[in-house]
């Protein structure tokens, strides 16, 4: 059984969390108002942020993007415990 | 009416007959949130910080609106 999760897991997740929430609230806002600059701006720093982050965490603690690349050749870790509602 | 201390919330009495067996509602609440008074968001608006933004559901200051069950007293 898959060992239980470390609070740095959380801790990370929820940061991926609160990147992607303000990503989706600033691609509503950009679809109004399309020349924006400033906020385009800020849309790039959160998504380039936002992948920093994926890649740490899949790089820590595992998968977690569909089609990514797997960081073990030898084991197939995509259908491991813990899945994502049992988080 | 709008109600007194809490924002983005408005009150009104339902008639009530005088052969109304039930006893009567009071004063009964409905949720106006700020979006109805913004209309067209004017850019630069102030934000949460990303965790605050997840934690309150909107990214930007003037949209937040806290619910509080105004019948809970």
């Amino acid at each position: 059984m898959a060992q239980p999760l470390s609070p740095d897991y959380y801790k990370q997740l929820e940061e991926i969390q609160a990147v992607d929430f303000v990503i989706f609230e600033l691609v509503l806002y950009l679809d109004t108002h399309p020349n924006d600059s400033q906020a385009i701006e800020q849309y790039n720093h959160y998504a380039a942020h936002s992948l920093k982050l994926k890649i740490e965490f899949e790089a820590k603690h595992g998968p977690l993007r569909f089609g990514m690349p797997m960081r073990n050749d030898q084991r197939w870790e995509w259908s491991e415990a813990p899945w994502p509602w049992q988080v | 009416m709008t109600h007194g201390h809490v924002p983005f919330r408005r009150s009104y009495k339902p008639f009530r007959g005088p052969f109304d067996p039930c006893p009567p509602i009071g004063v009964k609440y409905y949720v106006t949130p700020p979006n109805l008074f913004i209309g067209f968001q004017p850019p630069n608006f102030k934000q949460f910080s990303a965790i605050e933004a997840l934690r309150k559901g909107t990214l930007w200051v003037p949209f937040y609106d806290y619910y509080e069950n105004p019948y809970k007293k």
